[in-house]
């Protein structure tokens, strides 16, 4: 004879209708004989009945809503691109939703290209500081150049002038001070050309001007006079007129001045 | 449409075909929802969470690994409750009270539970939630054990246990 509590346990698959045809006789059997069995079988039947009667509640009709428009939005996301009615799949019921789809549509791709235009500023952004980094390497290398006791190093300094669209002042000042002072005619000369290129500023014009008072170098004298001559300097006559009247101008360099001096009224 | 299993429909959610949600939402949001209610005792809570579950197995499609879909989906309802829970812990230290504290709240108020409701709310929530999975959304235990990361024998013996508990407490309330 079976014990009660190991019908206990098969009460609820026996009534679920889970058991084998064997198990299902052995608790009919029990059954029989075991009236608390049948007490605790009757009250099963009760719960679980009263499982089968509880009823089903319906949510609200948003939650079906609010999804399908996330699926759309979602769809969007996917595909990055703007069909006007994409959920014609399934025809939906009523106008008011597609109205909604459509803002949900609009919210999207406005936020979508809002963020799309963030990141590219962002991007921007970053170039922009990548950019100034390097920037300022090239800068602490060409300096670093220019300030070098070879010569030729001086130059492949001041070569790198090309390196910068925009030199700021430190290299400005750095290369008029090659031209101004230093030793080796070569790397004053380069210096020169160099700086020809920003002749706009006052800054370098005041530089040549200063040159053309103190620079000895013939070859570097009529550079001087052709880059002053070209914009039209004023104030490079006085200077000019000087090195006429002086000795060791080499005749040339003088020629040059004569040319060139009526050019500039 | 129909014919097509839930596993076959979330494939092919999984490889981009995000209308098959829909289909899938109207199988089963229906179940989840009450899943919920029946575990918070507040509709729109559930409402709120139910929205959570689909729109969390839209998000996490990629990762659907081709096991059963209800599974994945309880196991997703599940957490997200849990969630709801951790987050609200500050007013309410005990998890586990919770679903009590709040199904007395609004049973004090509405007075529309039944007996069952009521007899089920005094289990613990591990217990009430195997009985509501298993009874209410007839979940298999295989599927349970899936759920709830056991062995479909474990499961039904805590489901037996907890079927005998409800009925104690059914009984002698009455």
């Amino acid at each position: 004879m079976m014990k009660k509590n190991h019908i206990t346990e098969l009460i609820p698959e026996y009534l679920d209708g889970l058991l084998s045809e064997s198990k299902k006789e052995e608790v009919r059997l029990h059954l029989k004989e075991c009236e608390l069995c049948l007490k605790e079988l009757e009250e099963y039947k009760t719960i679980f009945n009263a499982f089968e009667e509880e009823k089903e509640v319906i949510p609200s009709e948003r939650i079906r809503t609010n999804f399908f428009e996330q699926i759309e939005i979602e769809k969007q996301k996917k595909s990055k691109v703007v069909p006007l009615i994409t959920s014609t799949s399934k025809k939906e019921k009523t106008f008011s939703y597609l109205l909604k789809v459509a803002a949900s549509i609009l919210l999207l791709v406005g936020g979508y290209s809002l963020g799309n235009y963030q990141q590219e500023q962002k991007g921007n952004y970053k170039i922009a500081q990548l950019q100034e980094k390097t920037q300022k390497i090239k800068q602490t290398a060409m300096l670093s150049l220019i300030g070098n006791k070879s010569a030729s190093k001086r130059i492949q300094g001041v070569n790198y002038i090309d390196e910068f669209s925009n030199p700021d002042e430190a290299i400005v000042a750095a290369l008029v001070d090659r031209m101004l002072y230093d030793e080796n005619t070569n790397v004053r000369l380069t210096a020169v050309e160099a700086l020809s290129n920003f002749i706009t500023s006052e800054e370098v014009k005041n530089a040549f001007i200063k040159a053309l008072k103190i620079e000895k170098a013939p070859a570097i004298q009529i550079i001087i006079i052709q880059v002053l001559v070209k914009i039209q300097e004023k104030k490079a006559i006085i200077p000019m007129k000087k090195l006429l009247e002086q000795n060791e101008t080499q005749p040339f360099i003088k020629e040059q001045i004569k040319s060139s001096i009526i050019n500039i009224v | 449409m129909n014919t097509l299993t839930d596993e076959d429909l979330m494939q092919k959610v999984s490889y981009g075909d995000l209308d098959m949600l829909k289909v899938l939402f109207e199988r089963h949001h229906k179940h989840i929802f009450n899943f919920l209610y029946k575990m918070s005792g507040d509709k729109m809570l559930s409402e709120d969470l139910t929205q959570d579950v689909f729109y969390k197995v839209m998000q996490y499609r990629a990762s659907y690994n081709n096991g059963k879909f209800v599974s994945w989906l309880f196991t997703i309802a599940r957490n997200s409750l849990k969630t709801h829970y951790t987050r609200t812990k500050e007013q309410h230290d005990d998890i586990e009270l919770e679903g009590h504290q709040l199904i007395e709240k609004q049973n004090n108020e509405q007075e529309e539970y039944s007996h069952l409701q009521i007899a089920l709310n005094k289990l613990k929530t591990s217990d009430r939630e195997l009985l509501i999975l298993n009874r209410f959304q007839e979940i298999k235990y295989t599927e349970l054990a899936e759920i709830k990361g056991s062995t479909p024998g474990a499961i039904k013996t805590k489901v037996n246990r907890a079927l005998q508990k409800l009925r104690t407490i059914y009984f002698e309330n009455i």
